[in-house]
C-alpha cells in the first residue's frame, strides 16, 4: 500500500516504508510484557512498578487465558473489568481475547471513560506461551498499527527456576524470548543456586540482561526500556550462539553491504512460507539500498510487522543485523537461503 | 526611507541566513539548556513549572493529556494569556529567538517572548491596543519587520487596517506605517500573510467596498510593502455576488450564517503565482495572482452545506499534490460539530477532490464545554525559522487540544499525538481552548490558548 500511495503522493521526506520515525515504535503505544512461571513474583513486581513515577499512566492488563493460578486469586475482580488503580493507572483483567481488551481500553480512553494512559503492561499467566501475544502485536490488522512491544521481561524464581527451566518447556520459552531476565526471590536461595541459574539463563538467552529483584523491586526503567538495541551490536555474526533441548536456537545474521529490499523480501518470504511456525522471533535492523536510515524489521512466526525506517542510525555501524530465535532452523540454513537469494538477485518488475 | 532599506536588508537576510546564525535543530538541545543572554532586563515572567511528567504518553496529576508530546514549559504571559492566531518566530539581530504572538482580543495588542531556551520563555515586550473595540488577532514577521492586522468590533471605527513595525529591537517595536482600511462598511483586517518581505496578503475590508451583506465585508487584498513607509494596494479579489454592483446574485446564506468573506490567504514561493484563499462560508478558492493587479479564480471547493461553513485555512503540500483545508469551530458545546481538517487530492488544481479527514477525538468526551473542533494548523510558513513538513499535520482543536496526525498515507490519516492541558485558572468555559500552533525549525512546538492559558512550548516525540 505504502509504495502505491507514495507513488501517487510522493514526498522527499518519506522513505520506502513511509514517514521516517524518530524511534523504533514510532508513535505507537509502548507495551511491556511481564511473564514468568507460576510463583515467580510477577504481581509483586508489577504492583511495585505501578507506584513509581515511571509507572504513572500505565494500563495494566492481567491476562489469564483461562488458566487458574495464584495470580488470579490475588488480582481478579471480575471478568474483563477495568479497575482504577491510582497513579493514573488502570487495570483490565481479561479472560477473553487480548485484542478486544486492548481495543476497548483505547476506545474508553478516547471517550474519556478511563484516565488517559500512555503505556500498556501485560501480565501474563504463569503458564502462558508468549508467542501468541507477540503475534497479536505483529501486524497492522491486529494491533501492530497502534501498539509496539518495547520490553518482554521474564521473571525467574531463584528457588524453583532451575527446576522449572529443566522440566517445563513453557518456562524455557519464556526465558528464550525475553528482552530482559529478572531473577526473583534471591533471599530464599543460596548463592550457588543463583549462579547456576544465571549461567543457565545466559545459555538460553545470551542477548538479555539479567537483573536481580529484591522484594519485587528492580530499576523501574527496566520495565520500559528493553536494554537491547535493535542493532544486536553486541553479537558477532554467523555463529549459532545457543541451542536448547527444545531445538530452539538463537543466532545473529550480519551483512555489511547494503541489501536490496526485494532480495531480502524474497528470502524472508521463502523462509516464512517454509518454516513460519518455527520462526519464534526475528528482530533487527537492515541497511537497505536507497534508505537514508536503518529499517527496523520484526517478524513473529508467519507474521511480519510492517518495516519502519528510522530517521537516523543509532551508531556508526552501518551493517544489517538480525537476531533469529528459531526452532529447528539453523543459522547455516538461513545464511544459505540469503546467499542464494542474493545470487538470484532482483529482476526489475518483480 | 533609509530605515526602510535597512529593514529590507534584514528581510533578505531572513532568507539567506541572518548575521547571527540561529540555533540549528542539532544544537537545539544545547540551546535549550543554555539560556540566551537577554540584553535588556525584561519583566519577570510567570514561568510555571510544568505540571505534567516529561515522559511522553503520560497523564499529569492535574489531568493533562500528553501522548507523544513533551511539555517543555508553560507561560501565562503575565496574566494576558488570551491568544489569537498570529504566531511568528524572529531571530533578532542579537541572536535571540523571539516568538511574536497576536492576542485574541483587547486589551493587549501583541506579545514578544524570548524562546531561545524553550524551557524558560521570557516575555520581552507586551503592547496595548488603543481601546477595547479593536483586536489584533493576526500578525506575521519577516526578518526584522512585522505586519499586524487590526479589526474593529463595528463598522466605521478606527484603527482598522494593517500596521508595519520595525522589530530590530524586540523590546521596543517601532511603528513604520499604518495602512488604513476603515470605512462606512469596514471592520478592517482580520488576518494577514507576510513572509517574502514584499507583499502582505490579507483578509480586509476597505472604504470603497460595499458588501451585499454586512457579514461579507472582508475580501482578499494584496498590499505592496516594498517601501514599508508607504504601503500601496496592488490587487484584490472578492467572491462574486458579495459586492454591491456585481452582476451575479448574492450567495445563499448558510444556516449559521458566518459570512462570505476571506480568512487565510496563503502564498508560497513554490507557486508565487497562486494564493490559497479560505473564504469562511464561501469555501476555498485557488487564485492565480501572476498578475497581482488582477487575481483570477482557478478553482474552488466547499464542504458546506451540508457542513456548517467557516472554512479557515488552506495549506498546499506541493511535492505531494495534496492540500490541507481546515474549518473553524465557532459555536460553544460543539453545536457546529464536526469541524474537520480535510485532505484534498490537489494533483489537478482545477479539480480538487476530498479524500479524507483527520479523525476527531470522541464527541462525548469534548463537546460539553466551549468550542470543540478544528481551527488552525501548522502552515509551513516559508521562512527559515519555520519547520517544513508534508508528512505530519499539527492542528488545534480548542478543548480537544493540540493534535498530530501522520498523513504519510493521506487516505488514512492516523492520530499520533495529543496535548490537552488542563484549563488555566479562571478559564471562562472551564476548559482549555487551544487556538493556534507554530513549529520552529528546531522542531519546538508552540501552541496558545484562546482565553487565558497563554503559551505552551512542547517537543514532538513521534
Amino acid at each position: 500500500m505504502n509504495d502505491v500511495v507514495l507513488n501517487l503522493f510522493p514526498s522527499t521526506s518519506a522513505g520506502r516504508f513511509g514517514r521516517r520515525q524518530k524511534r523504533e515504535r514510532g508513535s505507537r503505544l509502548p507495551v511491556t510484557i511481564v511473564t514468568g512461571f507460576l510463583g515467580a513474583g510477577k504481581t509483586t513486581l508489577v504492583q511495585r512498578f505501578l507506584k513509581t513515577p515511571e509507572g504513572r499512566g500505565t494500563a495494566l492488563i492481567v491476562n489469564e487465558f483461562g488458566s487458574v493460578g495464584i495470580d488470579d486469586a490475588l488480582l481478579r475482580t471480575s471478568e474483563d473489568t477495568v479497575t482504577l488503580l491510582g497513579n493514573g493507572c488502570v487495570c483490565c483483567n481479561t479472560r477473553s481475547d487480548l485484542q478486544i481488551a486492548l481495543r476497548k481500553l483505547v476506545a474508553d480512553r478516547e471517550r474519556g471513560k478511563i484516565p488517559h494512559f500512555g503505556r500498556v503492561l501485560i501480565e501474563t499467566s504463569g503458564l502462558a506461551d508468549i508467542s501468541p501475544i507477540l503475534q497479536t502485536f505483529s501486524t497492522d490488522r491486529a494491533l501492530g498499527g497502534e501498539f509496539a512491544i518495547e520490553v518482554v521481561l521474564t521473571l525467574v524464581d531463584a528457588v524453583n527456576g532451575l527446576r522449572n527451566l529443566d522440566t517445563a518447556p513453557e518456562a524455557r520459552k519464556q526465558a528464550i524470548l525475553a528482552d530482559r531476565l529478572v531473577i526473583s526471590k534471591v533471599d530464599l536461595a543460596d548463592s550457588r543456586t543463583q549462579k547456576k541459574l544465571a549461567a543457565k539463563l545466559k545459555e538460553l538467552n545470551p542477548r538479555a540482561d539479567i537483573d536481580i529483584a529484591v522484594d519485587g523491586e528492580i530499576d523501574p526503567k527496566h520495565l520500559i526500556e528493553s536494554g537491547q538495541d535493535a542493532t544486536a551490536a553486541r553479537h558477532s555474526g554467523f555463529i549459532a550462539e545457543a541451542s536448547h533441548s527444545d531445538g530452539i536456537a538463537s543466532f545473529v545474521i550480519r551483512e555489511k553491504k547494503p541489501l536490496e529490499w526485494p532480495v531480502f523480501q524474497r528470502a524472508l518470504d521463502t523462509l516464512v512460507s517454509l518454516r513460519g511456525p518455527d520462526l519464534l522471533r526475528i528482530k533487527g535492523i537492515l541497511n537497505l539500498q536507497g534508505a537514508k536510515g536503518p529499517v527496523v524489521f520484526q517478524a513473529v512466526q508467519h507474521l511480519v510487522h510492517p518495516p519502519v525506517e528510522l530517521a537516523e542510525w543509532p551508531d556508526k555501524d552501518r551493517s544489517s543485523r538480525l537476531v533469529f530465535i528459531t526452532r529447528g532452523v539453523s543459522e547455516p540454513q538461513v545464511r544459505a537461503l540469503f546467499e542464494a537469494c542474493k545470487a538470484l538477485g532482483f529482476v526489475t518488475g518483480e | 526611507m533609509k530605515r526602510a532599506k535597512s529593514l529590507l536588508r534584514s528581510v533578505r537576510q531572513a532568507f539567506s541566513g541572518s548575521k547571527k546564525k540561529p540555533a540549528t535543530k542539532k544544537s537545539a538541545k544545547k540551546v535549550a539548556k543554555k539560556s540566551a543572554p537577554a540584553k535588556k532586563k525584561a519583566a519577570k515572567p510567570a514561568v510555571k513549572k510544568p505540571a505534567v511528567s516529561r515522559k511522553s504518553g503520560q497523564t499529569g496529576a492535574d489531568g493533562t493529556v500528553t501522548w507523544n508530546f513533551k511539555q517543555l514549559s508553560h507561560h501565562l504571559l503575565d496574566g494576558f494569556g488570551g491568544m489569537g492566531e498570529g504566531m511568528s518566530v524572529q531571530i533578532a539581530p542579537d541572536g535571540r529567538r523571539i516568538i511574536w504572538l497576536a492576542h485574541e482580543s483587547a486589551p493587549k495588542n501583541f506579545t514578544a517572548v524570548d524562546v531561545s531556551n524553550p524551557r524558560k520563555p521570557k516575555v520581552v515586550c507586551q503592547t496595548d491596543l488603543p481601546h477595547s473595540d479593536v483586536r489584533s488577532n493576526s500578525l506575521e514577521t519577516c526578518g526584522n519587520m512585522m505586519a499586524v492586522a487590526y479589526q474593529t468590533k463595528g463598522k466605521n471605527m478606527k484603527p482598522a487596517g494593517m500596521e508595519l513595525f520595525d522589530i530590530s529591537n524586540p523590546e521596543k517595536p517601532k511603528s513604520i506605517s499604518f495602512f488604513d482600511c476603515s470605512g462606512e462598511h469596514s471592520r478592517g483586517v482580520h488576518q494577514l500573510w507576510f513572509c517574502d518581505g514584499e507583499y502582505v496578503h490579507m483578509a480586509s475590508s476597505s472604504a470603497d467596498f460595499v458588501p451585499t451583506h454586512p457579514q461579507d465585508d472582508q475580501f482578499y487584498r494584496c498590499i505592496d510593502v516594498r517601501n514599508p513607509s508607504k504601503p500601496v494596494e496592488v490587487g484584490r479579489w472578492h467572491m462574486p455576488g458579495t459586492k454591491q454592483g456585481d452582476n451575479v446574485a448574492p450567495p445563499p446564506r448558510h444556516p449559521l450564517d458566518k459570512g462570505y468573506r476571506a480568512h487565510n490567504c496563503n502564498v508560497y514561493p513554490q507557486r508565487p503565482d497562486r494564493c490559497y484563499l479560505a473564504y469562511i462560508d464561501g469555501g476555498m478558492h485557488v487564485l492565480d495572482i501572476s498578475n497581482k493587479s488582477d487575481p483570477k479564480r482557478i478553482s474552488s471547493w466547499t464542504n458546506s452545506p451540508p457542513y456548517t461553513g467557516f472554512m479557515h485555512t488552506v495549506v498546499p503540500l506541493f511535492d505531494r499534490g495534496l492540500m490541507l483545508v481546515t474549518d473553524e469551530s465557532t459555536e460553544n458545546n460543539a453545536k457546529d460539530w464536526p469541524k474537520l481538517v480535510w485532505i484534498l487530492d490537489a494533483r489537478d488544481e482545477t479539480n480538487l477532490v476530498p479524500i479524507s479527514t483527520c479523525p476527531l477525538p470522541d464527541h462525548k468526551a469534548y463537546s460539553s464545554r466551549g468550542r470543540f473542533g478544528a481551527h488552525n494548523i501548522h502552515e509551513n510558513v516559508p521562512l527559515p525559522t519555520c519547520w517544513q513538513n508534508d508528512q505530519i499535520v499539527l492542528g488545534t482543536f480548542f478543548n480537544g487540544g493540540l493534535r498530530a496526525y501522520d498523513i504519510s498515507n493521506p487516505y488514512q490519516p492516523q492520530a499520533i499525538g495529543t496535548f490537552v492541558p488542563p484549563p488555566a485558572p479562571g478559564a471562562p468555559t472551564g476548559t482549555t481552548q487551544i487556538n493556534d500552533v507554530f513549529v520552529d525549525e528546531r522542531e519546538v512546538v508552540y501552541c496558545v490558548d484562546r482565553h487565558i492559558g497563554g503559551l505552551y512550548c512542547l517537543e514532538m516525540d513521534f
